[in-house]
């Protein structure tokens, strides 16, 4: 592979039946790349959960468009979701999102997507702004394993 | 919209007793969340069973269906009424931990 960065873009309406194409396309491209197996359910699972914020808060009861753009470097798979739909709103403040020191009827769902993301990537990045739209950016690395999947 | 009939979700309900196994397979995401409430909610609100929920041949789940199972958690908590999820996939498993959910399925219940 040359040192150039080689991009793949998809576009998909903001619906959640879509999401799983975004899944599929991610497979293809990690495991041409040669992540492993959980590498690949790793980011599935964080992907997934930005198109979800997407599909869930960008744009009301509007139909609008995800665009998810997987980057592939030498070493290193970056995937951006990007909508332009309001940007939606973190429920919860960071460092709170998960439910270990939390009593069961504390609980509070919100904020699980979000943690999973950052917790299941090795970069991630938010950036939205009232009006237009949000754009995740995570990136994986990645650790050659001996078996391709 | 599922381009792989192996990862549509299905619901399978088997009653035995007075216990209920819900039995998932496939992608429990967004798009399949409505369908797994409609199944789960007039089991969830039947104090009189053991509601079990296997994942034995679930393949995916996101944080939609973490929730769900949350809520009713928490809906069997209220009623007193017991509440089981057996055989979790690894890659679920791991999902579980890191959201801390996993503390709620109590280990002598969920390693049956």
């Amino acid at each position: 592979m040359n040192a150039e960065v080689q991009r793949v873009v998809i576009s998909l309406p903001a619906r959640a039946e879509y999401v799983d194409i975004v899944r599929l396309n991610l497979y293809g491209i990690a495991s041409k790349m040669g992540f492993t197996y959980e590498d690949i359910e790793d980011m599935k699972v964080a992907v997934s959960e930005a198109c979800n914020n997407s599909v869930l808060y960008a744009y009301g009861k509007q139909d609008g468009i995800v665009e998810v753009a997987f980057e592939v470097f030498e070493d290193m798979l970056s995937i951006t979701v990007r909508d332009e739909g309001e940007s939606f709103e973190r429920t919860s403040t960071s460092g709170s999102a998960t439910l270990h020191d939390k009593e069961l009827l504390d609980v509070e769902i919100g904020g699980l997507g979000f943690y999973l993301m950052e917790a299941l990537m090795d970069e991630v990045s938010i950036e939205n702004a009232a009006g237009r739209g949000t754009k995740v950016v995570m990136a994986k690395r990645l650790t050659r394993s001996e078996e391709k999947v | 919209m599922n381009a792989n009939k192996n990862d549509k979700f299905k619901a399978t309900t088997e009653k035995n007793g007075n216990s209920c196994t819900v039995y998932l397979a496939g992608e429990l995401d967004l798009s399949v969340a409505p369908d797994f409430r409609l199944v789960m909610e007039p089991l969830v609100s039947d104090a009189g069973i053991d509601l079990i929920v296997n994942l034995k041949d679930l393949k995916y789940i996101d944080s939609t269906g973490i929730g769900i199972l949350l809520s009713i958690l928490k809906a069997r908590h209220g009623m007193e009424a017991r509440f089981l999820v057996e055989q979790v996939p690894p890659q679920i498993q791991k999902l579980f931990d890191m959201t801390g959910i996993a503390k709620f399925f109590a280990p002598n219940e969920n390693s049956q």
